[in-house]
């Protein structure tokens, strides 16, 4: 159990690289030799839910005003030359891995909690480089070294505490031993992370950090409870504590031969999963949550990896769950493969639990119930996707779109479910134009079946430009159909698509009908002189 | 149980004060209330809905086998939907077989089905696909499985015990080349909405034959709306 082990003059450095995001994206964009991210306003976007916000935006897009978390579109009109990119948390986490090599030049304890920030314990090289402030200027310049012109911002923060430590990375200063309580205290709640909590705070009339650390920590405790403990020990700069080497209970230990041995991060991922999910499951058994968990990877010529990863908000006590774990382990092993540090497949997976808590507030169901339930069809699913793939157990996920394929995004199994287009933003369903009303179709062929759309005297109906019809539909053959087809009894349309005009490339033009052929009812679609059948409502 | 201990209570403590012959009567009814009278293999999912007033007792026996067939078109793979939804809507997992990938999952979530609960495994190569089923049959309690064309009856017969066994409730859409505890058969739809050149399809009428082996429950044809 960790809060375990102290050692009396152990700090923490923290590095921190602002704007990872950005960074990452320029990098990844020089890589592959796309367009030039370089010398413009970048924003990098995510999806939060149905909304579509800034994640992160380059310091010249900031000064336009584009603030993190604001919509896109606002950031759009606040600033039209930016260059808007979709956030890849894979690539950052890839484009990281310099950063941390870099660093393990000086300690080989580092531990990553997102990419952009890593800390490591200073103890060891600070007394072999003459002292905290040489070893926060050592680091800094080898980390700007390693990445040239995007590493002008980077900070070094040392601290005794991981929290202080951050504060410090901040402003790039080295606190000196017992100075967290001083240095911390003028910081704002907002630092905490937590903006319901620090919105509370606020409120109560406690906006520094200082102000929560000169209450009563028994007052704390009774209106906050255990979190409030937590964050009143970080106010008055008692954090848990740098990452100190512990040896893990052996037994909680998970390993992994892979034979064959993985070259792609898919296969390797599928073990990886497996192997999260029973590391936590059995500390779960033992009442235990890990924060912090080391990747083991060995090659089959011999090379053994190794990196740390600490959820983002350990200092909190929040523990790692399954899906971060293996999120996590991807990334690794997504760094490690596509950097060439590996020189073969990965042959042994090891995951190590580096830093346990004893688990609290997770509330299983009564009497096991759904849980149990849950856990019976993973297992099984799990073996279907070992004998056909990982991506051929999905489940679906609708989303906004124009035709019944595009509604649905099928998503791997154990991975998270968010569609790519939102169907509604707030309350407000999404219009896509030409999509067509319920009822929907049972079966949806995608790409369309070919069939054959034709009038009274056999001629196959064609669209104009102006999305008229020549001729009406009398007769289908297709193969999808009973009895390869028939006449046409009733029918709708034709609606005209042209999707992404704007763009010659994925230009597409078509038009649909809605059918009854004998009495099946189906979707037709024509495009470029072709006539499918799209969907059969069955 | 009572007519266990009864006895022993009696021969130990001939002494203690008995209770009233009224609240041994209370405790009796109590304990039959509340005793699992129903072996988790016995139970019925209940299917609400149309469909599930031309069903036997209205619903899926677990463990059962259901064929259910049509030609493409004829709405076989609504009373799917149908069932999976009161299967998966009560909180249970439940797994589709889709070999050719043509589910219309939006039709799905229409119809009810929980989409969280519900894994659809796509593009299965027919020599799989009685392992993939077999598998799912295992972890689930509702399988809906396209039957593959020259699916060996073995293979059906084994998967039906399996079912059995497991009291997991199996659909298979297609041809089923082995016996059914039930066969549901899609006729057609009568579709209004729709005439020539306006309107858009609104709704429509559903033929089914419903017919028991293992019950007796009687041949019906059936407009299901």
């Amino acid at each position: 159990m960790k809060r375990a082990v102290h050692l009396a003059d152990s700090r923490t450095g923290c590095v921190w690289c602002p704007d990872w995001p950005v960074i990452a994206a320029r990098r990844h964009a020089d890589a592959i030799g796309a367009d030039d991210l370089r010398g413009r306003p970048v924003v990098v976007r995510e999806r939060v839910g149905s909304r579509d916000l800034v994640r992160c935006a380059s310091a010249d897009a900031r000064a336009m005003g584009i603030t993190r978390g604001m919509r896109r579109r606002e950031a759009e009109a606040r600033c039209p030359e930016a260059v808007c990119v979709d956030a890849d948390e894979a690539n950052e986490a890839r484009t990281f891995e310099v950063v941390a090599r870099a660093i393990e030049a000086f300690t080989p304890r580092v531990v990553l909690e997102r990419p952009g920030r890593c800390e490591f314990a200073t103890r060891g090289p600070s007394r072999y480089f003459g002292g905290d402030d040489a070893l926060a200027a050592r680091v800094r310049a080898r980390v700007v070294e390693v990445l040239g012109p995007d590493g002008d911002d980077v900070r070094v923060g040392i601290a005794d505490g991981v929290f202080t430590a951050r504060l410090a990375a901040r402003r790039s200063v080295v606190i000196p031993a017992g100075g967290s309580a001083e240095f911390v205290a003028p910081w704002p709640v907002s630092v905490l992370d937590d903006d319901e909590l620090a919105g509370l705070l606020v409120r109560l009339g406690l906006p520094t950090l200082g102000a929560v650390a000169a209450l009563a920590p028994d007052a704390v405790l009774a209106r906050f409870g255990a979190p409030g403990r937590r964050i009143h020990d970080l106010a008055r700069g008692l954090d848990p504590g740098p990452p100190v080497f512990v040896v893990p209970p052996p037994d909680l230990v998970e390993r992994t031969e892979l034979d064959p041995p993985a070259e792609r991060v898919d296969i390797a991922m599928f073990a990886a999963k497996e192997l999260a999910d029973r590391l936590l499951e059995r500390a779960a058994e033992r009442g235990l949550a890990c924060t912090r968990v080391v990747v083991v990877a060995e090659t089959e010529h011999g090379e053994r990896l190794m990196r740390c990863w600490s959820h983002a908000r350990s200092e909190y006590g929040d523990a790692l769950t399954p899906a971060v774990l293996a999120e996590r382990v991807r990334w690794q092993l997504d760094a490690w493969i596509t950097t060439g540090e590996t020189t073969a497949g990965i042959a042994v997976l090891t995951l190590i639990p580096d830093e346990v808590v004893p688990a609290d507030g997770r509330q299983l169901g009564f009497w096991g119930g759904d849980r149990v339930a849950y856990e019976r069809a993973d297992r099984a699913l799990a073996r279907v996707q070992g004998m056909l793939g990982y991506d051929a157990v999905t489940t679906a996920v609708v989303q906004g779109g124009r035709t019944p394929a595009e509604q649905v995004r099928w998503v791997p199994w154990g991975e998270l479910r968010e569609p790519d287009r939102p169907l509604a933003i707030g309350a407000e369903i999404a219009a896509w134009p030409g999509a067509l009303p319920p009822p929907f179709p049972a079966r949806v062929f995608d790409p369309p079946v070919p069939a054959e759309l034709v009038d009274e005297q056999g001629v196959a109906i064609s669209v104009n430009g102006r999305g008229e019809q020549r001729g009406t539909p009398a007769r289908v053959r297709c193969r999808a159909l009973p009895a390869g087809g028939g006449p046409v009894r009733a029918w709708a349309g034709p609606w005209a698509h042209d999707v992404r005009w704007w763009d010659a490339r994925e230009r597409r033009r078509c038009a649909r009908w809605q059918l009854v052929v004998d009495d099946v009812a189906c979707i037709v679609v024509v495009e470029g002189g072709r006539a499918g059948i799209e969907a059969i409502y069955d | 149980m009572f007519d266990i201990f009864e006895p022993v209570v009696a021969a130990i403590s001939p002494s203690l004060p008995q209770r009233g012959e009224h609240a041994v009567a209370q405790l009796r009814a109590a304990a039959t209330r509340a005793a699992p009278a129903v072996a988790a293999g016995d139970r019925l999912i209940p299917i609400a809905g149309p469909i599930g007033r031309h069903l036997p007792a209205g619903g899926l026996r677990r463990g059962s086998t259901v064929a259910l067939d049509g030609p493409p078109g004829a709405g076989s793979t609504t009373v799917a939907f149908q069932l999976a939804a009161a299967t998966t809507s009560a909180g249970e997992w439940a797994a589709v077989v889709d070999p050719d990938a043509t589910l219309g999952a939006r039709a799905a979530a229409e119809a009810g089905v929980v989409l969280e609960r519900c894994a659809v495994v796509r593009r299965v190569p027919p020599d799989r696909w009685p392992a993939v089923v077999s598998a799912l049959i295992d972890g689930v309690s509702f399988v809906v499985a396209t039957v593959p064309p020259n699916l060996r009856p073995g293979d059906a017969r084994r998967l039906t015990a399996r079912a059995r066994q497991r009291a997991t409730v199996l659909v298979a859409l297609g041809g089923w080349p082995a016996e059914a505890v039930l066969r549901i058969c899609a006729h057609g739809r009568d579709w209004s909405g729709l005439a020539a050149g306006e309107g858009l399809l609104a709704n429509a009428t559903l033929d089914v034959r419903v017919e028991g082996t293992a019950v007796r429950a009687p041949v019906r044809v059936a407009r299901v709306v």
